[in-house]
Protein backbone atom coordinates (compact mmCIF):
# COMPACT_ATOMS: atom_id res chain seq x y z
CA UNK A 1 0.00 0.00 0.00
CA UNK A 2 2.88 2.05 0.89
CA UNK A 3 4.49 1.50 -2.20
CA UNK A 4 1.46 2.12 -3.99
CA UNK A 5 1.04 5.88 -2.56
CA UNK A 6 4.79 6.62 -2.98
CA UNK A 7 4.41 5.36 -6.84
CA UNK A 8 1.68 7.73 -7.33
CA UNK A 9 3.39 10.41 -5.44
CA UNK A 10 5.87 10.31 -8.00
CA UNK A 11 3.33 9.73 -11.06
CA UNK A 12 2.13 13.37 -9.78
CA UNK A 13 4.92 14.90 -9.67
CA UNK A 14 6.85 13.69 -12.62
CA UNK A 15 4.80 16.04 -14.74
CA UNK A 16 5.96 19.08 -12.17
CA UNK A 17 9.93 18.70 -13.21
CA UNK A 18 9.35 19.98 -16.57
CA UNK A 19 6.82 22.41 -16.45
CA UNK A 20 7.10 24.67 -12.98
CA UNK A 21 3.52 24.65 -12.07
CA UNK A 22 0.18 22.74 -13.40
CA UNK A 23 -1.86 24.37 -15.88
CA UNK A 24 -5.19 22.64 -16.00
CA UNK A 25 -7.20 23.93 -18.58
CA UNK A 26 -7.07 20.71 -20.71
CA UNK A 27 -10.99 21.23 -20.86
CA UNK A 28 -10.88 24.46 -23.13
CA UNK A 29 -9.52 23.05 -26.03
CA UNK A 30 -13.27 21.64 -27.02
CA UNK A 31 -14.65 24.79 -26.31
CA UNK A 32 -12.15 27.10 -28.38
CA UNK A 33 -12.05 28.29 -31.66
CA UNK A 34 -8.25 28.42 -31.88
CA UNK A 35 -5.82 26.67 -29.70
CA UNK A 36 -2.01 26.77 -29.14
CA UNK A 37 -0.28 24.67 -26.91
CA UNK A 38 3.54 24.33 -26.58
CA UNK A 39 5.46 22.13 -24.44
CA UNK A 40 9.06 22.63 -25.57
CA UNK A 41 11.67 20.92 -23.01
CA UNK A 42 15.03 21.88 -22.75
CA UNK A 43 16.11 19.26 -25.39
CA UNK A 44 13.12 20.66 -27.63
CA UNK A 45 15.09 23.79 -27.08
CA UNK A 46 18.36 23.33 -27.61
CA UNK A 47 17.87 21.28 -30.53
CA UNK A 48 15.78 24.05 -32.33
CA UNK A 49 18.64 26.22 -31.85
CA UNK A 50 20.73 24.32 -34.29
CA UNK A 51 18.23 25.54 -36.88
CA UNK A 52 18.51 29.17 -35.78
CA UNK A 53 20.58 31.23 -38.35
CA UNK A 54 22.60 33.53 -36.35
CA UNK A 55 22.95 36.01 -39.39
CA UNK A 56 19.47 37.28 -38.77
CA UNK A 57 19.02 39.69 -35.94
CA UNK A 58 16.01 38.04 -34.81
CA UNK A 59 16.82 34.62 -34.79
CA UNK A 60 20.43 35.31 -33.09
CA UNK A 61 18.52 37.04 -30.09
CA UNK A 62 16.35 33.81 -30.05
CA UNK A 63 19.05 31.81 -30.07
CA UNK A 64 20.83 33.67 -27.20
CA UNK A 65 17.73 33.78 -25.26
CA UNK A 66 16.69 30.15 -25.33
CA UNK A 67 20.75 29.02 -25.01
CA UNK A 68 20.01 28.58 -20.92
CA UNK A 69 16.24 28.28 -21.02
CA UNK A 70 15.28 24.86 -19.73
CA UNK A 71 11.63 24.42 -21.47
CA UNK A 72 9.13 27.10 -22.52
CA UNK A 73 5.04 25.90 -21.78
CA UNK A 74 2.22 27.90 -23.26
CA UNK A 75 -1.37 27.43 -23.73
CA UNK A 76 -3.48 29.86 -25.09
CA UNK A 77 -7.24 29.52 -26.56
CA UNK A 78 -9.65 32.12 -28.19
CA UNK A 79 -12.92 31.39 -27.51
CA UNK A 80 -16.54 32.50 -30.16
CA UNK A 81 -18.23 34.23 -26.84
CA UNK A 82 -17.44 35.26 -23.49
CA UNK A 83 -17.94 32.61 -20.87
CA UNK A 84 -15.92 29.78 -21.61
CA UNK A 85 -13.77 30.25 -18.90
CA UNK A 86 -14.61 30.71 -15.42
CA UNK A 87 -12.32 32.41 -12.87
CA UNK A 88 -11.90 29.34 -11.29
CA UNK A 89 -9.53 28.08 -14.15
CA UNK A 90 -7.03 31.15 -13.45
CA UNK A 91 -7.62 30.80 -9.60
CA UNK A 92 -6.14 27.02 -9.99
CA UNK A 93 -2.94 28.41 -11.49
CA UNK A 94 -2.74 31.24 -9.44
CA UNK A 95 -3.18 29.55 -5.85
CA UNK A 96 0.27 27.37 -6.93
CA UNK A 97 1.45 30.42 -8.16
CA UNK A 98 1.38 31.52 -4.15
CA UNK A 99 3.90 29.33 -3.10
CA UNK A 100 7.11 31.05 -1.34
CA UNK A 101 9.35 30.29 -4.25
CA UNK A 102 6.86 32.86 -6.98
CA UNK A 103 5.96 36.30 -6.53
CA UNK A 104 3.76 38.47 -8.56
CA UNK A 105 5.71 41.17 -9.84
CA UNK A 106 3.44 42.67 -12.26
CA UNK A 107 -0.62 42.93 -13.12
CA UNK A 108 -2.82 45.29 -14.83
CA UNK A 109 -6.47 45.28 -14.96
CA UNK A 110 -8.95 46.86 -17.67
CA UNK A 111 -12.30 46.90 -16.10
CA UNK A 112 -13.42 48.63 -19.46
CA UNK A 113 -11.96 45.93 -21.44
CA UNK A 114 -12.61 43.16 -18.52
CA UNK A 115 -8.77 42.31 -19.38
CA UNK A 116 -6.18 41.19 -16.98
CA UNK A 117 -2.30 40.40 -16.95
CA UNK A 118 -0.19 39.17 -14.40
CA UNK A 119 3.41 38.53 -14.53
CA UNK A 120 5.08 36.77 -11.97
CA UNK A 121 8.92 35.73 -11.08
CA UNK A 122 10.33 32.18 -9.21
CA UNK A 123 13.47 32.43 -7.59
CA UNK A 124 15.97 30.07 -5.97
CA UNK A 125 18.87 30.97 -4.02
CA UNK A 126 18.11 34.82 -5.61
CA UNK A 127 18.26 34.00 -8.70
CA UNK A 128 15.64 34.07 -11.53
CA UNK A 129 14.28 30.49 -12.35
CA UNK A 130 11.13 30.59 -14.13
CA UNK A 131 8.58 33.51 -15.11
CA UNK A 132 4.78 32.83 -15.55
CA UNK A 133 2.62 34.98 -17.27
CA UNK A 134 -1.38 35.05 -17.01
CA UNK A 135 -3.37 36.79 -19.80
CA UNK A 136 -7.44 36.94 -19.37
CA UNK A 137 -9.46 38.78 -21.54
CA UNK A 138 -13.30 37.68 -22.20
CA UNK A 139 -12.50 35.80 -25.42
CA UNK A 140 -9.17 35.00 -24.85
CA UNK A 141 -6.69 33.18 -22.24
CA UNK A 142 -2.85 32.87 -22.22
CA UNK A 143 -0.83 30.91 -19.68
CA UNK A 144 2.52 31.18 -20.17
CA UNK A 145 5.69 29.91 -18.19
CA UNK A 146 9.49 30.17 -19.20
CA UNK A 147 11.74 27.59 -17.67
CA UNK A 148 15.24 28.57 -16.57
CA UNK A 149 17.36 31.38 -15.76
CA UNK A 150 15.42 34.32 -17.58
CA UNK A 151 17.41 36.99 -18.75
CA UNK A 152 14.37 39.66 -18.41
CA UNK A 153 16.13 42.16 -20.36
CA UNK A 154 16.06 40.06 -23.49
CA UNK A 155 12.64 38.90 -22.79
CA UNK A 156 11.98 42.64 -22.95
CA UNK A 157 14.17 43.41 -25.66
CA UNK A 158 11.44 41.12 -27.94
CA UNK A 159 9.53 44.14 -28.25
CA UNK A 160 10.66 45.93 -31.83
CA UNK A 161 11.02 42.19 -33.27
CA UNK A 162 8.81 39.72 -34.29
CA UNK A 163 6.58 42.79 -36.36
CA UNK A 164 5.73 43.89 -32.89
CA UNK A 165 6.06 47.78 -32.60
CA UNK A 166 8.93 49.65 -30.75
CA UNK A 167 7.20 51.08 -26.89
CA UNK A 168 7.55 55.08 -27.66
CA UNK A 169 5.95 57.90 -25.75
CA UNK A 170 4.40 60.09 -28.02
CA UNK A 171 2.34 63.89 -27.42
CA UNK A 172 -0.96 62.37 -26.92
CA UNK A 173 -2.91 61.30 -29.95
CA UNK A 174 -5.46 58.86 -30.48
CA UNK A 175 -5.99 55.97 -27.63
CA UNK A 176 -5.07 52.27 -28.61
CA UNK B 1 2.59 33.40 -69.36
CA UNK B 2 3.96 36.07 -67.74
CA UNK B 3 6.48 36.89 -65.41
CA UNK B 4 3.92 36.44 -62.66
CA UNK B 5 3.08 33.04 -63.73
CA UNK B 6 6.02 31.75 -64.25
CA UNK B 7 7.24 32.63 -60.47
CA UNK B 8 4.07 30.82 -58.98
CA UNK B 9 5.08 27.85 -60.83
CA UNK B 10 8.51 28.03 -59.22
CA UNK B 11 7.17 29.09 -56.25
CA UNK B 12 4.47 25.94 -56.08
CA UNK B 13 6.99 23.58 -57.68
CA UNK B 14 6.15 20.22 -55.85
CA UNK B 15 7.18 19.68 -52.03
CA UNK B 16 8.45 16.20 -50.88
CA UNK B 17 7.01 14.84 -47.94
CA UNK B 18 9.62 13.42 -44.94
CA UNK B 19 12.30 11.07 -45.29
CA UNK B 20 10.07 7.82 -44.48
CA UNK B 21 6.71 9.04 -45.31
CA UNK B 22 6.34 6.02 -47.54
CA UNK B 23 7.30 3.86 -45.25
CA UNK B 24 5.21 4.32 -42.44
CA UNK B 25 2.21 4.14 -45.26
CA UNK B 26 3.24 1.39 -45.73
CA UNK B 27 3.36 -0.03 -42.28
CA UNK B 28 -0.27 1.49 -41.90
CA UNK B 29 -1.72 -0.14 -45.00
CA UNK B 30 -0.35 -3.78 -44.17
CA UNK B 31 -2.42 -3.59 -40.72
CA UNK B 32 -5.33 -3.25 -42.90
CA UNK B 33 -6.95 -6.45 -45.01
CA UNK B 34 -6.88 -5.89 -48.55
CA UNK B 35 -9.00 -7.75 -51.33
CA UNK B 36 -6.81 -6.65 -54.33
CA UNK B 37 -5.63 -8.88 -56.76
CA UNK B 38 -1.62 -9.23 -56.34
CA UNK B 39 -0.61 -7.55 -59.23
CA UNK B 40 -2.14 -4.01 -58.08
CA UNK B 41 -0.45 -4.48 -54.58
CA UNK B 42 3.00 -4.11 -56.27
CA UNK B 43 1.23 -1.23 -58.90
CA UNK B 44 0.15 0.29 -55.49
CA UNK B 45 3.10 0.08 -54.30
CA UNK B 46 4.60 1.07 -57.30
CA UNK B 47 2.47 4.35 -56.79
CA UNK B 48 3.34 4.83 -52.96
CA UNK B 49 6.45 5.03 -53.36
CA UNK B 50 6.86 7.02 -56.54
CA UNK B 51 4.41 9.45 -55.53
CA UNK B 52 5.78 9.70 -51.91
CA UNK B 53 9.36 9.18 -51.92
CA UNK B 54 11.26 12.12 -50.80
CA UNK B 55 15.00 13.04 -50.22
CA UNK B 56 14.67 15.91 -47.45
CA UNK B 57 16.42 14.33 -44.08
CA UNK B 58 13.72 13.84 -41.46
CA UNK B 59 16.04 15.59 -39.29
CA UNK B 60 16.57 18.84 -41.30
CA UNK B 61 12.78 19.12 -41.24
CA UNK B 62 12.06 17.83 -37.41
CA UNK B 63 14.51 20.80 -37.00
CA UNK B 64 12.70 23.11 -39.09
CA UNK B 65 9.65 22.22 -37.32
CA UNK B 66 10.91 22.97 -33.66
CA UNK B 67 12.74 26.18 -35.05
CA UNK B 68 9.27 27.69 -35.90
CA UNK B 69 7.55 26.14 -32.54
CA UNK B 70 10.45 28.36 -30.30
CA UNK B 71 9.54 31.49 -32.72
CA UNK B 72 5.57 30.77 -32.34
CA UNK B 73 6.27 30.77 -28.67
CA UNK B 74 8.21 33.58 -28.22
CA UNK B 75 5.96 35.52 -30.65
CA UNK B 76 3.39 35.11 -27.82
CA UNK B 77 5.49 35.67 -25.30
CA UNK B 78 6.64 38.51 -26.66
CA UNK B 79 3.34 39.83 -27.68
CA UNK B 80 1.67 39.41 -23.92
CA UNK B 81 4.99 41.34 -23.03
CA UNK B 82 4.24 43.89 -25.29
CA UNK B 83 0.53 44.11 -24.04
CA UNK B 84 1.67 44.79 -20.25
CA UNK B 85 4.21 47.24 -20.95
CA UNK B 86 1.64 49.49 -22.73
CA UNK B 87 -0.56 49.31 -20.02
CA UNK B 88 1.49 49.79 -17.60
CA UNK B 89 2.96 53.06 -19.62
CA UNK B 90 -0.66 54.17 -20.36
CA UNK B 91 -1.49 53.76 -16.53
CA UNK B 92 1.55 55.61 -14.89
CA UNK B 93 1.53 58.32 -17.57
CA UNK B 94 -2.26 59.43 -17.06
CA UNK B 95 -2.47 60.00 -20.98
CA UNK B 96 -3.12 57.93 -24.05
CA UNK B 97 -0.10 56.34 -25.90
CA UNK B 98 -0.19 56.37 -29.21
CA UNK B 99 2.43 53.33 -30.67
CA UNK B 100 4.63 53.74 -33.57
CA UNK B 101 5.81 51.30 -35.61
CA UNK C 1 2.07 15.50 -55.65
CA UNK C 2 -0.18 14.52 -52.80
CA UNK C 3 1.71 15.66 -49.99
CA UNK C 4 2.52 19.06 -52.31
CA UNK C 5 -0.55 19.75 -52.83
CA UNK C 6 -1.72 19.12 -49.61
CA UNK C 7 1.51 21.62 -48.11
CA UNK C 8 0.38 24.34 -50.81
CA UNK C 9 -3.12 24.46 -49.49
CA UNK C 10 -2.62 24.62 -45.58
CA UNK C 11 0.71 25.98 -45.57
CA UNK C 12 1.24 23.16 -42.55
CA UNK C 13 4.02 20.53 -43.08
CA UNK C 14 2.54 18.51 -40.28
CA UNK C 15 -1.22 19.09 -41.34
CA UNK C 16 -0.04 18.24 -45.16
CA UNK C 17 1.49 14.58 -44.13
CA UNK C 18 -1.37 13.51 -42.11
CA UNK C 19 -3.33 14.26 -45.36
CA UNK C 20 -1.14 12.33 -47.23
CA UNK C 21 -1.31 9.83 -45.41
CA UNK C 22 -4.85 9.47 -45.15
CA UNK C 23 -5.26 9.55 -48.79
CA UNK C 24 -2.73 6.61 -50.00
CA UNK C 25 -4.37 4.56 -47.17
CA UNK C 26 -7.44 5.80 -48.89
CA UNK C 27 -5.88 4.20 -52.01
CA UNK C 28 -5.40 1.12 -50.42
CA UNK C 29 -8.40 0.27 -49.35
CA UNK C 30 -9.93 1.32 -52.87
CA UNK C 31 -7.41 -0.07 -55.04
CA UNK C 32 -9.96 -2.26 -56.43
CA UNK C 33 -12.36 0.34 -58.05
CA UNK C 34 -9.50 1.77 -60.10
CA UNK C 35 -9.23 1.14 -63.84
CA UNK C 36 -5.35 1.92 -64.50
CA UNK C 37 -2.45 4.02 -63.47
CA UNK C 38 -3.82 6.78 -65.29
CA UNK C 39 -7.45 6.41 -63.37
CA UNK C 40 -5.39 6.15 -60.44
CA UNK C 41 -3.02 9.41 -60.59
CA UNK C 42 -6.43 11.35 -61.42
CA UNK C 43 -8.32 9.53 -58.58
CA UNK C 44 -5.15 10.50 -56.21
CA UNK C 45 -5.11 14.01 -57.65
CA UNK C 46 -8.84 14.62 -56.67
CA UNK C 47 -8.61 12.83 -53.35
CA UNK C 48 -6.06 14.73 -52.36
CA UNK C 49 -7.96 17.82 -53.17
CA UNK C 50 -11.21 17.16 -51.26
CA UNK C 51 -9.46 16.04 -48.06
CA UNK C 52 -7.20 19.03 -48.05
CA UNK C 53 -10.50 21.18 -48.32
CA UNK C 54 -12.13 19.13 -45.33
CA UNK C 55 -8.81 19.64 -43.45
CA UNK C 56 -9.20 23.15 -43.42
CA UNK C 57 -12.79 23.51 -43.07
CA UNK C 58 -12.07 21.08 -40.13
CA UNK C 59 -9.70 23.52 -38.38
CA UNK C 60 -11.15 26.42 -39.46
CA UNK C 61 -8.00 28.56 -39.52
CA UNK C 62 -7.95 32.20 -38.94
CA UNK C 63 -4.15 33.34 -39.36
CA UNK C 64 -3.07 35.94 -36.79
CA UNK C 65 0.58 36.93 -35.98
CA UNK C 66 0.49 35.91 -32.67
CA UNK C 67 -0.89 32.32 -32.64
CA UNK C 68 -0.55 31.39 -36.37
CA UNK C 69 2.16 28.48 -37.07
CA UNK C 70 4.41 30.57 -39.58
CA UNK C 71 7.32 29.43 -41.15
CA UNK C 72 8.23 26.52 -43.59
CA UNK C 73 10.83 24.49 -44.41
CA UNK C 74 13.13 26.22 -47.16
CA UNK C 75 13.19 24.82 -50.43
CA UNK C 76 13.40 20.49 -50.83
CA UNK C 77 15.81 19.28 -52.90
CA UNK C 78 18.55 21.28 -55.51
CA UNK C 79 17.29 24.81 -56.68
CA UNK C 80 15.46 24.74 -60.22
CA UNK C 81 17.73 27.12 -62.18
CA UNK C 82 20.39 29.64 -61.53
CA UNK C 83 20.57 32.58 -59.01
CA UNK C 84 19.21 35.73 -61.53
CA UNK C 85 21.27 38.52 -60.33
CA UNK C 86 18.71 40.88 -58.43
CA UNK C 87 15.97 38.29 -58.20
CA UNK C 88 14.13 38.03 -54.82
CA UNK C 89 15.31 34.88 -53.52
CA UNK C 90 12.21 35.60 -51.00
CA UNK C 91 9.82 36.13 -53.86
CA UNK C 92 8.99 32.71 -53.67
CA UNK C 93 7.90 32.37 -50.18
CA UNK C 94 6.03 35.34 -50.45
CA UNK C 95 4.27 33.96 -52.93
CA UNK C 96 3.17 31.02 -51.21
CA UNK C 97 2.35 32.49 -48.05
CA UNK C 98 0.05 35.02 -50.34
CA UNK C 99 -1.70 32.03 -52.13
CA UNK C 100 -2.05 30.55 -48.62
CA UNK C 101 -3.88 33.25 -47.58
CA UNK C 102 -6.13 33.15 -50.31
CA UNK C 103 -10.04 31.75 -49.89
CA UNK C 104 -10.34 28.40 -50.19
CA UNK C 105 -11.62 28.09 -53.29
CA UNK C 106 -8.94 29.99 -55.35
CA UNK C 107 -6.18 29.23 -53.16
CA UNK C 108 -7.06 25.53 -54.77
CA UNK C 109 -7.60 26.43 -58.30
CA UNK C 110 -4.41 28.60 -57.86
CA UNK C 111 -2.39 25.47 -56.71
CA UNK C 112 -3.80 23.24 -59.57
CA UNK C 113 -3.27 25.54 -62.25
CA UNK C 114 0.52 26.40 -61.26
CA UNK C 115 1.83 23.25 -59.20
CA UNK C 116 -0.16 20.85 -61.12
CA UNK C 117 -0.24 22.61 -64.94
CA UNK C 118 -4.07 21.24 -65.08
CA UNK C 119 -6.02 23.99 -67.55
CA UNK C 120 -9.29 25.28 -66.09
CA UNK C 121 -11.10 22.33 -67.52
CA UNK C 122 -9.02 19.76 -65.91
CA UNK C 123 -9.60 21.92 -62.56
CA UNK C 124 -13.36 22.11 -62.73
CA UNK C 125 -13.78 18.74 -63.14
CA UNK C 126 -12.00 17.78 -59.96
CA UNK C 127 -13.72 20.73 -58.42
CA UNK C 128 -17.27 20.24 -59.90
CA UNK C 129 -16.96 23.92 -60.43
CA UNK C 130 -17.89 25.41 -63.61
CA UNK C 131 -15.08 26.49 -66.10
CA UNK C 132 -15.80 29.83 -66.17
CA UNK C 133 -15.69 29.80 -62.41
CA UNK C 134 -12.42 28.59 -62.63
CA UNK C 135 -11.19 31.43 -64.55
CA UNK C 136 -12.67 33.65 -62.38
CA UNK C 137 -10.83 32.36 -59.61
CA UNK C 138 -7.90 32.64 -61.92
CA UNK C 139 -7.75 35.62 -62.85
CA UNK C 140 -8.92 37.90 -59.70
CA UNK C 141 -6.50 35.91 -57.59
CA UNK C 142 -3.59 36.98 -59.97
CA UNK C 143 -4.56 40.19 -59.95
CA UNK C 144 -4.69 40.20 -56.38
CA UNK C 145 -1.27 38.49 -56.34
CA UNK C 146 -0.31 41.59 -58.57
CA UNK C 147 -1.62 44.50 -56.52
CA UNK C 148 0.13 42.96 -53.53
CA UNK C 149 3.53 42.20 -54.38
CA UNK C 150 3.59 46.01 -56.15
CA UNK C 151 2.95 47.35 -52.50
CA UNK C 152 5.63 45.32 -51.38
CA UNK C 153 7.54 46.70 -54.30
CA UNK C 154 7.72 43.34 -55.98
CA UNK C 155 7.94 43.40 -59.82
CA UNK C 156 8.89 41.45 -62.91
CA UNK C 157 12.78 40.57 -62.07
CA UNK C 158 12.24 40.78 -58.46
CA UNK C 159 12.48 44.30 -57.21
CA UNK C 160 11.07 47.88 -58.38
CA UNK C 161 12.50 49.73 -60.98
Amino acid sequence: MKRKALLAVCAAALPLVAQQFQFHLEHLAAKASNTVDLSLNGSTLQFAAKFLDSDDPDEAKVKKLIASLDGIYIKSFEFKSDGAYSPADLDSIRNQLKAPEWSRILGVKSAEDGETAEVYLRTENKKISGVAILSAAPKELTVVNIVGPVDLDSLAELSGHFGLPRLKETKPGRRM
Amino acid sequence: MDWLERELQQALERKMPPDGFAARVSAAAGKRRSFAPRWWMGAAAAVVLLLAGGSLEYREYRGRVAKERVLLALRITAGQLHYIQQRVQRESQGAPVEVRQ
Amino acid sequence: MVFSVAYHFLHDRPAAEEVAQEVFLSLHRHMRDLQSAAHAGFWLRKVAVQRSLDEARRRKRRPQVSLEVVGEPAAQGPQSGPETPGRDPMLGETLRRLIASLPEAPRMVMILRYQEDLDPREIAAILRMPVGTVKSHLQRSLALLREKLARRGVGEFGWTG
